[in-house]
């Protein structure tokens, strides 16, 4: 009995130990969430600044996994972060570039613009001066001479020419429907012409004013009646 | 003083004869002096009834009508079954009897089966002297089911060589200005009885006043680069070019080009620069031309006479718009119109006897025809609505021109005597017909 006070302690002690030493294997999902935690652990010890040496699994000799997961997370987390920082520096560097770019851009669009804005004006000015003084002249039947109710409206075609050097006119000719092609077109060369003399004898030079002729080829209004026919004998002034 | 009263009589002398122009109608041959002719549904085999009335009997009706010198018989005709019953004829006033057999041709081979030969249709034609019971014509025309109406113009133009020795003009066509839109004018061809409408230019511009050589060359007026200027054909089929003005001659609008008979010369129209316009004269091989009027005042429409040694033009040295004549040289300038405000658009006939004309009477256009033997003008039309660009046929029995009467100028024809007064067109917009052999 003196030996039972060694054997059941030693026994107890087999047993538990026995016990300890055969714990049963780990099954695959285990070590699965084992290595993740490892993993993760890898991660946060790298955004913690910690070293890659102080991997706490490293001498596990029963978890090998548990190290490899470590060091995989803590490169993983490196490696993510190196090309975030060459991604940040890349966009920096863009935009640092872009800013000058869009300034000089901005810059010269304004001009632009305003240039435009002028330049319509300009001719905007220019157009509604033409279209307020360049108004037909109409003519007696068969005839070229100048009337005196349309002299007023050449003094206003030849004040818009003076006041506006770069303009060039186009004087067209035109008659009404009653006589021949050919006849016509004579005709209107003519009232063309006694334009173009009319206006080179109030001071506009001559080289400034082109004639054409169109006959009875274009007639500004369809009527068959005398005021349709008034209209349509006339010279149009037309901007070149 | 009495100058003033002179000058103040004469002026109103004018003025009473401008009231009063010459309202005679040239009479040609009346209905009863013409050649009665009697022209029966045509026997039809191997084609539609329908297809040989349109396209053959109706075309040959009117090319025989429109001829001149034969009086179509129309109504109380006897049935084609009497043509043997000559009395019959003779009473219906025919002095001709046109038979025509028409169908696929046939042959009997050797498996003795009648079969037809290849696709071309036979027109057998005989003419039958009614009076005398003779066969005076026979003659058998071949070709394809679209020539039909060529067939039915050759026909025609072979009965009236038959009766007249002359050639006739069923198969002439008619060159033309056409709008196309309110820009855009082109020039045209139609047949002589209206059909086959072909649009000859093609640039997209207003062209305007063609002229047709004696060898189909066409020229005309366009304003495609600008002012007016002559294009035309060198050569025979060739390509539209432009012959006038050239880089180094004299500048200015260019109108009214007019063929010499001969084809070596162009008469046409050049304004000055100025406001007048002047006859010009081209040698169209050298590109040189020659101004052959020189006045302050307007020179145009000029018209060959056939011969190519004069031109008519017309022109307003006299104060109002005038046809004269001169050489073509310009030389020996004379007026011709003496009546009225307004005379225009000259253009003499092919055999250089007369010279046809627009006259303004009542503020509208007619037609007259300027008889150079008599020193006579005739009236040709009364419309109520202007007519213009009188152009004559080529036998010189007719009269081209265009005119208004119902929304928009139209092409007419008419003989002198206004009889047989036909439209061509069924379009509007039309002008400045000229009509030609050659194309």
């Amino acid at each position: 009995m003196r030996y039972a006070s060694y054997i059941v302690p030693a026994t107890a002690l087999v047993v538990i130990g026995a016990g300890l030493a055969c714990k049963p294997p780990k099954t695959q999902e285990q070590i699965q969430q084992e290595t993740q935690a490892a993993f993760n652990e890898g991660v946060q010890a790298f955004k913690d600044g910690k070293a890659r040496d102080t991997n706490p699994y490293v001498n596990d000799k029963e978890n090998p996994h548990k190290a490899k997961a470590w060091f995989d997370g803590w490169d993983k987390a490196k490696a993510d972060k190196a090309e975030a920082d060459r991604k940040a520096a890349e966009d920096k560097a863009a935009a640092d570039r872009k800013v000058p770019e869009d300034e000089a851009r901005r810059k010269s669009e304004a001009a632009a613009e305003a240039a435009r804005k002028a330049e319509s004006e300009k001719l905007a000015a220019y157009r509604r001066a033409a279209e307020a003084a360049l108004k037909d002249i109409n003519f007696a039947l068969d005839k070229s001479a100048i009337r005196d109710t349309d002299k007023p409206k050449l003094q206003a075609v030849a004040d818009f020419l003076k006041g506006f050097p770069q303009a060039k006119v186009q004087i067209e000719g035109h008659c009404d429907e009653r006589g021949t092609t050919e006849y016509n077109l004579a005709l209107g060369e003519r009232r063309a012409y006694a334009a173009k003399s009319y206006l080179a004898g109030l001071g506009v030079a001559e080289g400034r004013l082109a004639t054409i002729t169109y006959g009875k080829e274009r007639p500004k209004v369809q009527g068959k009646d005398e005021e349709s026919w008034l209209v349509n004998r006339r010279c149009e002034f037309k901007l070149q | 003083m009495n100058r003033w009263l002179l000058g103040l009589l004469l002026g109103l002398s004018q003025v009473i004869w401008a009231q009063a122009p010459t309202q005679e109608v040239v009479l040609s041959a009346s209905a009863g002096s013409k050649l009665g002719i009697a022209v029966p549904s045509p026997q039809v085999a191997g084609i539609g009834e329908g297809q040989a009335k349109r396209d053959f009997h109706d075309v040959l009706l009117r090319d025989l009508e429109e001829a001149g010198p034969f009086a179509v018989l129309k109504d109380r005709q006897p049935k084609a079954a009497d043509a043997s019953g000559v009395k019959a004829w003779v009473e219906a006033g025919a002095d001709w009897l046109v038979s025509v057999k028409l169908g696929r041709p046939v042959v009997e081979g050797a498996d003795r089966v009648a079969r037809t030969v290849g696709d071309e249709l036979e027109v057998v034609a005989q003419v039958v002297d009614v009076k005398s019971s003779k066969a005076i014509f026979t003659k058998k025309y071949r070709g394809k089911d679209a020539a039909l109406g060529r067939i039915a113009h050759s026909l025609s133009d072979d009965l009236v060589a038959r009766l007249t020795g002359e050639k006739g003009v069923a198969g002439t066509r008619i060159v033309f200005v056409r709008q196309l839109s309110p820009l855009i004018k082109e020039v045209f061809q139609v047949d002589r009885d209206g059909s086959n409408v072909v649009q000859l230019s093609h640039h997209r511009s207003l062209t305007l006043s063609p002229s047709v050589a004696a060898d189909g060359r066409l020229a005309y007026m366009t304003y495609k680069g600008g002012p007016p200027e002559i294009w035309g054909q060198r050569r025979v089929a060739g390509a539209f070019e432009r012959l006038f003005p050239s880089k180094n001659g004299p500048q200015g609008p260019c109108m009214a080009p007019a063929w010499s008979p001969d084809g070596k010369r162009m008469v046409f129209v050049q304004g000055d620069r100025r406001g007048n316009t002047d006859i010009m004269v081209l040698d169209v091989e050298s590109g040189r031309a020659r101004r052959i009027t020189d006045s302050n005042c307007i020179n145009t429409e000029p018209s060959w006479n056939p011969a190519g040694t004069q031109i008519a033009f017309t022109s307003d040295r006299g104060g109002t718009p005038q046809i004269y004549l001169m050489e073509d040289d310009g030389s020996n300038v004379r007026r011709l119109t003496v009546e009225g405000s307004y005379n225009a658009s000259p253009s003499w006939s092919p055999t250089g006897a007369m010279i046809a004309y627009v006259s303004r009477f009542e503020g509208k256009f007619d037609l007259f025809v300027y008889k150079l033997g008599e020193g006579k003008s005739y009236q040709i039309t009364t419309g109520v609505a202007s007519s213009e660009s009188p152009d004559w046929s080529p036998d010189e029995r007719r009269l081209v021109f265009s005119s208004g009467s119902r929304g928009g100028m139209q092409l007419y024809a008419t003989d002198l005597s206004g009889n047989t007064l036909r439209r061509l067109t069924d379009f509007a917009g039309c002008q400045s017909p000229k009509w030609t052999r050659s194309r």
